[in-house]
């Protein structure tokens, strides 16, 4: 009597993993692979190396340190990070930075994660944006990305959703919607030209297509370990990357014209899970 | 000395013109400050490129110059950005067919095959016209800036290509050695959109990514039945 309850047992397994849109109690590699499974994309399987090292990914390293940080007490004022509003309360990070980049009423602006945080560590703690701890923005050795990288990590498996309530919010979404499709430089390129299509290729690297929101969220799920450079980095980071490739001039981290770009794509994204933090090729 | 302060409000009166917002925390030429819900997208586009402080607009350019004009738009350009994506509408592709055509500049001795073996590192290389971090710095290398034809071809098949654009290998082999389509083959390299309107491809000639010699050796190496995409 007990067999038919057995043989069910691997269907209902199945079925619970065919199901399973609850991303928010997966590992960051369990969402990649959920999202290989639904699409099959040439983008999100690239390096099946990379995704044997995500268990052990070494930006996990910096999801602790940056946890350490966050409640430290620093900087001039000595104070810790708990005060600072991600959008959802001062020190609530769960789910924030997928919100994000987000109007905040103290400052009558829209701001990005990186843009936020210079702004709590100056405010609150006191920093000046000369000193090492704000200054520093690249590496995984800084202050900067062990903080992005533990804030970000709290959002890992929830679902992209940028807030465009607020009308400044939808006017640099949409400001961004135009740098985006804006065609420039040497090379006539914008963003498109490399990421408007499924299935392309620069030289031997598959690249992601804006129009497919299951590509589109691995693309942009930053922080992430970049394998090749033996560094954890951010989005800021990787903006700075295509527009260098793209032959345009040094777009400076965490300023409007960044976070309007940044506001376009999170907001293709939006509904697909945030893989955090991510190992990238 | 008044004469000055006067010249700088005036200016800065000039700048933020209908834009005005002053309780807004968006910065505005000249020290003000925008509204920028009062904006188009378009409009706001432009203004956080140029006058926000967003990008490093004065940086010296191997072309000459400073960066600021690499994210000014040519006609072209302008023609060919879709805000959304697709394709541009049928007067467009004309305009813009028109307008590549009038732009092509022919070799005074005619258009010859260089050495086919400088055109396969030229095809390779992806080095060239970068800034900001990391400047490219043309002198330094044995052939100038690359063609970066790799990024998004197939050539040859001893090294691996993109596939933004199309396959090219046996280029020469398919296609014979004529004068017509050795001016086709010059053409599309020196202004793709004379045959593909707003194509993702650059004008490597037309925007001065390879020089008329550059372009010559390239072409040696898609036409040489010696070179390797013919092999």
């Amino acid at each position: 009597m007990t067999k038919p309850i057995l043989y069910a047992l691997p269907i209902l397994m199945a079925a619970g993993v065919a199901h399973a849109t609850n991303y928010e109690d997966m590992a960051p590699e369990e969402i990649l692979e959920a999202l290989i499974d639904k699409t099959g994309s040439n983008y999100l399987n690239q390096s099946p190396q990379n995704r044997q090292m995500m268990p052990d990914n070494p930006a996990l390293w910096l999801v602790d340190e940056g946890e350490e940080l966050f409640y430290e007490a620093r900087g001039p004022k000595n104070a810790s990070l708990e005060g600072c509003d991600f959008g959802k309360g001062p020190g609530v990070l769960e789910g924030a930075y997928v919100e994000m980049p987000r109007y905040f009423a103290d400052v009558d602006k829209v701001m990005d994660l990186e843009a936020r945080l210079v702004h709590c560590m100056t405010t609150l703690q006191g920093f000046k944006k000369s000193d090492a701890p704000v200054k520093k923005r690249h590496g995984s050795g800084s202050d900067f990305m062990k903080l992005q990288t533990f804030i970000s990590a709290q959002s890992n498996g929830k679902k992209w959703n940028p807030p465009l309530d607020h009308p400044q919010e939808k006017a640099m979404r949409d400001a961004g919607e135009v740098m985006f499709y804006r065609r420039a430089g040497p090379m006539d390129f914008s963003c498109q030209t490399c990421h408007g299509d499924t299935g392309k290729r620069i030289r031997a690297s598959v690249l992601p297509n804006i129009n497919e929101p299951e590509e589109w969220t691995k693309a942009i799920s930053w922080p992430a370990e970049r394998a090749g450079q033996l560094n954890v980095r951010s989005t800021q980071h990787r903006l700075r990357g295509c527009l260098w490739q793209m032959r345009h001039p040094q777009i400076i981290a965490g300023s409007d014209a960044s976070t309007a770009l940044i506001s376009y794509w999170t907001d293709a994204a939006r509904g697909q899970p945030a893989i955090l933090p991510d190992l990238k090729r | 000395m008044l004469n000055n302060i006067l010249k700088k409000a005036a200016l800065a009166a000039t700048c933020v013109g209908l834009l005005v917002g002053f309780n807004t925390a968006y910065a505005g030429g000249h020290g003000g400050k925008v509204d920028i819900t009062k904006m188009t997208p378009e409009q706001l586009a432009e203004h956080l490129i140029f006058n926000s402080g967003g990008f490093k607009l004065e940086q010296k350019v191997q072309e000459g110059g400073v960066s600021r004009q690499r994210l000014e738009q040519d006609d072209l350009q302008k023609a060919c950005s879709v805000t959304g994506g697709g394709a541009v509408d049928a007067n467009t592709s004309v305009k813009v067919m028109n307008m590549a055509r009038n732009d092509i500049k022919y070799p005074k001795g005619g258009i010859k095959l260089g050495d086919w073996k400088i055109g396969r590192e030229l095809a390779w290389s992806g080095y060239g016209y970068r800034v900001g971090h990391r400047t490219d710095n043309h002198s330094t290398t044995k052939y100038g800036p690359g063609g970066n034809c790799y990024n998004c071809h197939q050539m040859a098949t001893d090294r691996t290509g993109g596939n933004i654009g199309p396959v090219l290998t046996n280029y020469g082999k398919l296609r014979g050695s004529s004068d017509a389509i050795l001016k086709y083959t010059y053409e599309v390299i020196y202004n793709p959109h004379a045959y593909f309107p707003c194509t993702n491809m650059p004008r490597i000639g037309a925007q001065n990514v390879l020089t008329e010699e550059q372009i010559s050796h390239v072409m040696a190496y898609l036409f040489d039945p010696e070179s390797p995409v013919n092999k």
